[in-house]
């Protein structure tokens, strides 16, 4: 085994050289005895075991020198002669391997002209050879490899190297007897070569040889490595059965799930870039709340809820689908045959347990949704107070309970609902105090809150109504109070900011004081009403029945005063077609018809007793509604008939009940109306209450907002007093 | 939110009218009922199928739309059902009464 000596040599030699000697030989050696182990391996199951003795046992070889492969007596045709001939003997030269040798005997020419090349004497050279023991040869042409490592350190090593390797490659695949004998010699020799190397050493390097004649090449045999195979059978891999039915919306759903996911990769990505951003400008970090289990369950929440609120309403649909079915379908057939005269049909009745005592106090539809209205619950009976009041919102959808409760502290008496944001609420309550409701946000607590010390009424407010946006957006609403107080509340960042806007005097000289001081006497509002179409402009009614018109821009004076009523003026409201036109209700009994800056009502009704409230229809121009307190609703329409109400119904026990407000529904004939035991009654107007506008032949094109304003004007036409009065001079004679 | 809640359910549960109201979850499991064990489980495990092929039904037809709410009206009963990804909410109400 020629790598192991090899490695025993250079071990004794030269330790320190250890790990270069193996790291040349090392592949050798395992690629050896992996070729070995794949021999034993491949070693025949059935082969034949031998005995010890017969192993041991030696056969005998001859070796002989002639070929046993070569023919005989070979014979050929000759064509020249006609016959067989002997065809000489081929000799008994095998040629296996040739190789041309590399070395040159010293005593040639070439070899004194190399030696002279590289710097030697020839002859000096030739007789130091000769006194050696070992027979000289000059090398040349050493394969490259060889040659750097003898450049760097390593003269004697490589040496030793070459010369085993020349062995080797001299004898290809020799027995391996042979070859362990040939190297324990070649290791003595080995041995005399170092020690002579070392010697020449100090000579200098040899010189690259240029010429080309001497070039060698040297080929080499490897051993064949056998082939081997090896198999390997793998575990099979899990299966399962998956079956599942693709429909449109499955896949749908894929893609939407994909697009989000790639959305959220996106804004992710973004918020990376701006991060890196801040740390740059580091500027404040905004806390994001991230879509945690505990919000995806409140989302939850919120569905279930909605679920529930849902189904409540369908349960009500079932439970009141006679109710549902009238209000949407029923049309008063008697009404064909009366003339002038229409009738209410009642629908749901609207109660809440814990404001069953409470009167309402005011009722407004919403704004946006035409289905929702709003209720106060306070008291107007000052001699029986109650503790508490409410404000609840009702929908038509479900009667049977409101669908947003905020209890106040004390009794409600007015609320507005904004028109572009319909959840804002402003509440005016009995003590003076006002609030505003966002009821998207919460019930339990209102959103603003007067100041319950400083800045409040100083007594009922009666009557609240949002004013158009301020400039810059902020909200803001117009309150009015018994105490002569005309506010107006600005929704600040986190409080209500109150300016007075008016102070209701009487037209009344200062009275006397005690000490000689003056008094001017404070008027009390009961009422107010904007105009539609000028924001500044407004009415107020008060206690002592006079209705005032004034500006919000002017603080100190009425633009105009109608001495209106003998009582407490409850409602004042605009007509809906000509802003022109006003209604006004009062405790004395009386409905009266106005017109802009004209000292005398155009109509006066008698409904006997106290209103509390009137109200235009929003489809015509001349129908409006009133409640009394005797629970009679009375409806009007001037066009029908000037002197008499077309519609006068008990929607309450006369004796138990009083009814105090109402409101017209935006878009549907349906009108509402609350009592004093908090109660909300529904009423249907039948087809005679609504009669609408037929275009005359010739003016087919007009619509009905014009026609509805042609019938008013031609009506007023007829009321109106002529411009003037004074009576023409009498020409008839009276000359004696 | 969930006094809210509480508070609606209590209102179904006491008009009148209502049979029961059940509960499902999402894996079909009724969580909460007003009437009888068997009676339960075979409305969860019927209305749960039937409100899933409802709404195949729907998203099939067009796979931007879903279904919200379920009516179905028997002789003797009206099963409402609001059906959500999460749970199942049923009322079985009698409205004649």
């Amino acid at each position: 085994m020629p790598p192991t000596i090899t490695k025993k040599i250079s071990q004794q030699k030269v330790p320190a050289r250890k790990a270069q000697v193996r790291n040349i030989e090392g592949t050798e050696t395992s690629d050896f005895d992996e070729w070995r182990k794949a021999k034993q391996l491949m070693k025949p199951k059935d082969q034949l075991e031998l005995p010890e003795a017969e192993l041991k046992e030696i056969l005998a070889r001859v070796l002989v020198t002639t070929n046993p492969q070569k023919p005989d007596s070979l014979v050929e045709f000759s064509y020249k002669e006609g016959k067989f001939i002997d065809v000489p003997l081929p000799s008994n030269l095998v040629v296996a391997y040739r190789i041309k040798g590399a070395q040159i005997h010293i005593d040639t020419e070439d070899a004194i002209h190399q030696l002279i090349e590289m710097g030697y004497d020839p002859d000096e050279y030739r007789a130091q050879a000769r006194e050696g023991i070992e027979e000289e040869v000059i090398e040349e042409a050493v394969p490259e490899e060889v040659e750097e490592v003898k450049e760097e350190e390593v003269p004697a090593e490589e040496s030793v190297k070459t010369e085993v390797e020349e062995e080797e490659e001299e004898a290809p695949p020799p027995p391996k007897e042979a070859e362990e004998e040939e190297h324990g010699e070649g290791e003595d020799e080995d041995v005399d070569v170092d020690a002579k190397s070392v010697a020449e050493a100090p000579k200098g390097r040899k010189k690259k040889l240029t010429n080309q004649f001497n070039f060698c090449e040297r080929a080499s045999l490897t051993y064949n490595l056998p082939v081997r195979s090896q198999e390997i059978q793998t575990i099979p891999p899990p299966r399962a059965n998956f079956s599942a039915l693709v429909l449109q919306w499955v896949i749908y759903d894929a893609y939407q799930k994909d697009f989000e996911a790639q959305e959220l990769e996106k804004e992710l990505e973004k918020e990376r870039r701006e991060k890196e951003k801040a740390v740059v400008v580091s500027r404040p970090k905004v806390v994001r709340k991230k879509p945690g289990k505990t919000q995806i369950s409140e989302a939850v929440k919120m569905r279930i809820a909605e679920g529930w609120k849902v189904l409540e309403r369908m349960i009500n649909q079932n439970t009141f689908y006679d109710i549902a079915k009238d209000y949407r379908y029923w049309e008063d057939p008697a009404d064909e045959f009366r003339e002038e005269e229409g009738t209410l049909l009642p629908l749901w009745k609207f109660t809440y347990d814990k404001v069953r005592k409470n009167t309402v106090t005011d009722i407004e539809w919403n704004p946006y949704y035409y289905d929702l209205f709003a209720v106060t619950f306070g008291y107007l009976d000052f001699v029986k107070p109650i503790k508490d009041g409410a404000i609840c919102v009702y929908t038509l959808k479900n009667p049977s309970y409101p669908d947003y409760i905020c209890m106040t502290h004390c009794a409600a008496m007015c609320i507005t609902t904004h028109e572009t944001f319909p959840y804002m609420m402003a509440v005016g309550l009995i003590d003076g105090n006002v609030m505003v409701y966002n009821i998207q946000q919460t019930c339990k607590e209102p959103a603003y809150r007067s100041n319950n010390v400083t800045n409040k009424h100083k007594g009922i407010v009666w009557q609240v109504r949002w004013a158009p946006d301020l400039p810059d957006g902020e909200l803001n609403f117009f309150s009015i109070a018994s105490d002569g107080r005309i506010n107006n509340w600005v929704l600040m960042q986190n409080e209500l900011a109150a300016t007075t806007v008016f102070m209701l005097y009487l037209p009344m000289d200062p009275v006397t004081g005690p000490d000689g001081t003056y008094m001017k006497m404070r008027g009390s509002a009961c009422c107010v009403a904007f105009h539609p179409k000028d924001p500044l402009i407004y009415l107020v009614g008060t206690e002592t029945g006079s209705i005032y018109e004034c500006s919000t821009a002017y603080s100190s004076m009425y633009l105009f005063v109608y001495e209106a009523h003998h009582m407490p003026v409850y409602r004042i409201d605009f007509n809906k077609y000509n802003s022109d036109i006003f209604a006004s209700c009062s405790a004395d009994w009386r409905i009266k018809i106005w017109e802009h800056r004209r000292n005398e009502p155009l109509f006066v009704f008698d409904v006997g007793s106290s209103v509390g409230g009137v109200k235009w229809a929003p489809y015509s121009s001349t129908v409006f509604a009133a409640v009394t307190t005797i629970g009679k609703v009375f409806v009007f329409d001037i066009n029908v008939n000037k002197y008499k109400s077309i519609c006068e119904q008990a929607v309450v026990s006369k004796k138990r009940n009083k009814l105090t407000r109402l409101a017209f529904n935006h878009n549907l004939p349906i009108l509402i109306v609350g009592d004093d035991k908090g109660c909300v009654t529904t009423l249907k107007l039948s087809p005679n209450l609504r009669i609408m506008c037929k275009p005359p032949k010739k003016q087919q094109h007009l619509d009905q907002f014009t026609l509805q304003c042609m019938k008013l004007e031609k009506l007023l036409a007829l009321v109106r007093e002529p411009v003037t009065l004074t009576p023409p001079p009498d020409t008839a004679g009276t000359e004696d | 939110m969930a006094n809210e809640v509480e508070d609606t359910l209590k209102r179904i549960q006491s008009h009148k009218g209502v049979v029961g109201i059940i509960v499902v979850n999402s894996e079909g499991i009724p969580i909460k009922s007003t009437l009888d064990n068997t009676t339960t489980v075979q409305y969860a495990g019927l209305i749960s199928s039937l409100s899933d092929k409802a709404r195949s039904v729907v998203r099939d037809l067009d796979p931007s739309n879903d279904l919200t709410f379920l009516r179905i009206r028997s002789k003797k009963h009206e099963i409402m059902v609001a059906p959500d990804k999460e749970f199942i909410l049923m009322v079985i109400q009698n409205p004649t009464d």
